[in-house]
């Protein structure tokens, strides 16, 4: 293994700037870590070495933050971003209650509730690579994130966060301060990178079915797999920061006990899977990375949309790796996030 | 959760105390990044750091993500991470070995990465280049702080169903906080008009939980401040704060129904253990010895050590007894049986003051040759002065004769909030919030049984807090003690004292994490700050626990110190009490 290991090094390096390879390589190192063959997993040390920050409500770059618990039973928190509140006369005095929970304008705004990745086990909304992206989204999209805490596996497996985000989604429904616009309406979008995406799209689907109106979703990279060894599992294994081995391991922790990757959650086009066609699901833009070795999966998923006569607008960045999002240092990250920003501005 | 269903009222929030520095190196949608996509075989296109920062600063961008590394360092880094790919198998178990190890400080990228390839291969030290400036461990410079982040602080909103409720408790929030505001400026007049309509509105939410519990002490403690400010360290405090023997009770209920105390004593034992390894004698000075809850764990651990125990000896600092009791001494009575019956020998010494820094470094015996641990659960923050008037509070001098010591370790916890702030409002909104959260946790949980005992025992922790409330909201001065300030500035005072932060790794952090969860309830929250340890309820951390140790290059304080007369206020219990010697 030691020499294809090198050579993964060297290949991995050409695409990606020095600090992205550190980073990344960092959370591979330390997840390898975390991650026992027994299917268990060392939450201890993983929380220990994920580095978190706090929120702050006092404005950076115009972006403030809270935490907010939305289901006292669950314990599930959400962290909350938004433009900070017009300022009230005496500048010093903090934001309030009340303040935070405002409309951030009296114009139509986007709701963007977002899922952290980590493949259903790793990160939380207050990892501080989540959190810079979610600070992102509002500058871009003058949006309110909401960052869900969802649970994660494999302590908490299948449906545990697709409930996390239903209830989420719930919320922010009965939330009036989130709802603008002359009709009064959530504009709401669904997003989440790796898992995160994988939620987005289940939370969608029971969105749909429910009647609750989604503007649309917005999937970097989302986590699918599925029976099958694909194309590019076989060709990318290894080869930029992830392995089958290691995508196995998170699904076999987050499904059900006994159930495969065509189990619906892992493949939502695969054998078992749901049929969309009559769903009023929602428009999607499907960000895909050209050197992510589920891309397979990934570009499937936005052909099953396509073909159950769902809106997919797919963007795939050919020479972009997994993480490509979490350093504002390539074209990737600055032309996905125009993307996104004008999917956003034109749904909302 | 059982039983919680109706009382959802909402906590409040808390804020950050200071603004961040934007960290250098980011870019906002300019043109070239500092790194092109490499095309070169050798490897990465552009190894230099950005050009906005030089090469011995922090990657910006990575600083964003949580990690502390030097531009000149990061080409370092991936290589170790490459050899560390290459040596460590492909197999699943390859690399749980390193699970197990203990790891420090993850932000620091550079030190963390060579420690992992340390275990590796002991024999084969990471080829390192020079580093171009002496390594930090503390920020004294908050102007390149590169976790801008790490200072802020902010608390759980409570989400509720229940609308009207909410409205009300909104409006607590409001008013309490006007209410503040109008005592700042002087309007008494004012002020009392919105505490009568405090009163209404109270009568509409539950004052059991949540806001109404919080927002009533708060209502009281600004209609006292208002009527009976204490400014003096006179018998007012004394009113306010009750006697010492009330406190330890306080105190105890407290540490009973949550885990912050526990927690805070776990990690300083760890600390103390660590630092007592290969000591024969060791010495521990307590700063607050109250019943001595934190010195069974440590005297059975010592008991344990493989090699056997050291001689320890206690000195447990507390405020006289009024009555004729001696209530260090009957601790230290109750603390030697239990060393006795685990065969550790065990001297213990009480020094009675009412304040630290009546405290004398002679009245503390260290004797040439111990290992000596200092132990301060909640003490320093009594010795500081009002902000910006540091040179009249004994906080220095204190840290001074600490260092003189030669300690071994210094553990240190504190409330992680900012209720020292100049101006009134700030404070009075910062510990609203800061209690609320707390409050919240007791009532949540899950030490919050329903058993009537314990219902009354959570009363009484809550009484405990309520005394800092008052401390805070209704004292100036000399009265006010209750001076938390956040870690982030001790850091840089301590670091001023010449001490330097110990990691706390992650194998105190696993076990006080297990520990949570198997005692207390979900919500609790233990993260690791750049080596110090923070306990906290939903994201908001409350509590941290620190370890230092004295610079070793600084030299010893003059002698004179020895013999200056104490103050008046200060007397002197030389009790020695010692288990059976072995």
């Amino acid at each position: 293994m030691a020499g294809s290991n090198e050579v993964n090094a060297n290949e991995c390096k050409m695409v990606v700037p020095l600090n992205t390879w550190v980073l990344i390589s960092n959370f591979k190192l330390a997840y390898n870590m975390l991650r026992r063959p027994d299917g268990t997993f060392d939450r201890h040390l993983a929380e220990f070495l994920d580095r978190k920050v706090p929120a702050n409500v006092f404005p950076v770059n115009g972006v403030i933050s809270f935490d907010l618990l939305i289901d006292r039973v669950t314990n599930l928190l959400a962290r909350i971003y938004r433009p900070s509140p017009p300022t009230p006369s005496d500048s010093q005095r903090p934001s309030l209650h009340a303040d935070l929970q405002s409309p951030p304008s009296p114009d139509p705004f986007p709701v963007i509730i977002f899922f952290h990745g980590g493949s259903f086990a790793h990160s939380s909304s207050n990892s501080a690579i989540y959190d810079s992206l979610c600070r992102r989204f509002v500058s871009l999209c003058g949006a309110v994130v909401i960052s869900v805490n969802y649970r994660r596996s494999p302590e908490h497996r299948y449906p545990s966060a697709y409930d996390d985000g239903w209830t989420a989604l719930k919320w922010a429904s009965s939330e009036p301060w989130l709802h603008s616009g002359k009709d009064a309406k959530l504009r709401v979008f669904l997003s989440g990178d790796s898992s995160g995406g994988n939620i987005a799209h289940h939370v969608a689907v029971r969105a749909a079915e429910s009647g609750i109106e989604v503007s649309g979703n917005i999937l970097l990279n989302p986590m699918f797999g599925g029976n099958q060894r694909t194309e590019s599992e076989k060709r990318l294994d290894g080869k930029y920061f992830v392995t089958v081995q290691d995508r196995y391991w998170y699904w076999k922790a987050f499904l059900p006990e006994g159930a495969d990757r065509d189990h619906p959650a892992c493949n939502p086009f695969g054998p078992n899977g749901m049929k969309l066609e009559e769903l009023p699901f929602t428009k999607s833009l499907v960000i895909v990375a050209g050197l992510d070795l589920t891309q397979d999966w990934q570009l499937a998923y936005a052909e099953g949309l396509k073909k159950a006569g769902h809106d997919v607008k797919l963007v795939h960045r050919e020479q972009a790796t997994v993480g490509f999002y979490f350093l504002p240092n390539t074209d990737h990250f600055y032309e996905v996030m125009e993307e996104i920003k004008n999917f956003v501005s034109s749904n909302c | 959760m059982e039983g919680e269903g109706d009382l959802q009222l909402p906590s409040l929030f808390s804020f950050s105390v200071l603004l961040p520095e934007r960290a250098c190196g980011e870019r906002e949608g300019m043109g070239p990044y500092p790194f092109g996509s490499g095309t070169a075989t050798t490897g990465w296109a552009a190894a230099d750091s950005a050009p906005q920062c030089s090469a011995s600063e922090i990657d910006g961008l990575l600083a964003g993500a949580g990690y502390r590394v030097r531009s000149s360092d990061l080409l370092h880094v991936a290589h170790s991470l490459e050899r560390l790919e290459s040596a460590i198998g492909g197999a699943p178990d390859d690399h749980l070995a390193f699970a197990e190890a203990v790891h420090y400080n993850p932000s620091d990228l550079t030190a963390w990465v060579d420690s992992i390839l340390s275990e590796l291969s002991p024999s084969l030290p990471p080829p390192r280049p020079p580093p171009a400036a002496p390594v930090v461990e503390t920020w004294p410079d908050p102007t390149c702080s590169p976790l801008p982040y790490r200072q802020h602080q902010t608390a759980v909103v409570a989400s509720t169903r229940q609308r009207e409720e909410e409205g009300s408790a909104i409006r607590l929030v409001h008013l309490l906080v006007s209410c503040a505001d109008a005592v700042q400026r002087g309007d008494s007049g004012l002020a009392w008009n919105i505490i009568e309509e405090m009163r209404v509105v109270l009568t509409r939410v539950n004052t059991g939980v949540g806001i109404g519990k919080v927002a009533g002490y708060f209502v009281d403690a600004l209609c006292w401040r208002i009527y009976s400010p204490c400014s003096s360290s006179s018998s007012s405090s004394v009113s306010v704060a009750g006697s010492a023997a009330e406190q330890e009770i306080l105190y105890h209920h407290f540490y009973e129904v949550s885990p912050y105390l526990k927690f805070a004593h776990f990690m300083a034992n760890q600390a103390i253990l660590e630092a007592f390894d290969g000591y024969n004698r060791v010495h521990v000075i307590d700063f607050n010895l109250m019943h001595g809850l934190q010195w069974p764990a440590l005297i059975q651990a010592l008991a344990l050590r493989a090699g056997g125990p050291p001689f320890l000896r206690l000195t447990g600092i507390g405020p006289p007894s009024p009555d004729g009791r001696d209530a260090l001494r009957e601790v230290g009575l109750r603390l030697a049986e239990l060393a006795r019956s685990v065969r550790v020998r065990f001297a213990f010494r009480g020094v009675a003051a009412s304040r630290i820094d009546d405290v004398r470094p002679w009245m503390l015996q260290v004797v040439p040759g111990e290992a000596v641990a200092v132990n301060s659960v909640l003490q320093l923050h009594r010795l500081l002065g009002d902000p910006g008037d540091d040179a009249a509070a004994p906080i220095d001098s204190v840290l001074g004769w600490i260092v003189g010591l030669r300690p071994r370790i210094v553990t240190v916890v504190e409330q992680e909030a900012d209720h020292n702030r100049p101006a009134f409002l700030d404070r009075f909104t910062e510990a609203l919030f800061y209690y609320s959260t707390m409050f919240d946790s007791l009532e949540t949980g899950r030490g919050a049984a329903r058993h009537h005992h314990h219902q009354q025992q959570q009363a009484v922790a809550e009484v405990y807090l309520q005394r800092e409330i008052c401390n805070i909201v209704c004292c100036e001065g000399a009265a006010r003690v209750e001076r938390h300030e956040p870690l982030a500035r001790w850091r840089a005072r301590l670091g001023r004292a010449s001490l330097r932060a110990v990691h706390l790794g992650s194998n105190a952090f696993k076990q006080a994490s297990m520990l949570l969860t198997l005692f207390s309830g979900e919500g609790y929250c233990v993260e690791e700050v750049d080596g110090c340890l923070t306990l906290g309820w939903h994201n908001r951390p409350l509590i941290s626990a620190s370890a230092w140790r004295a610079d070793d290059d600084v030299a010893p304080p003059p002698d004179i110190q020895l013999f200056n007369t104490s103050m008046a206020s200060t007397t002197n219990n030389s009790i020695t009490i010692s288990g059976n010697d072995i």
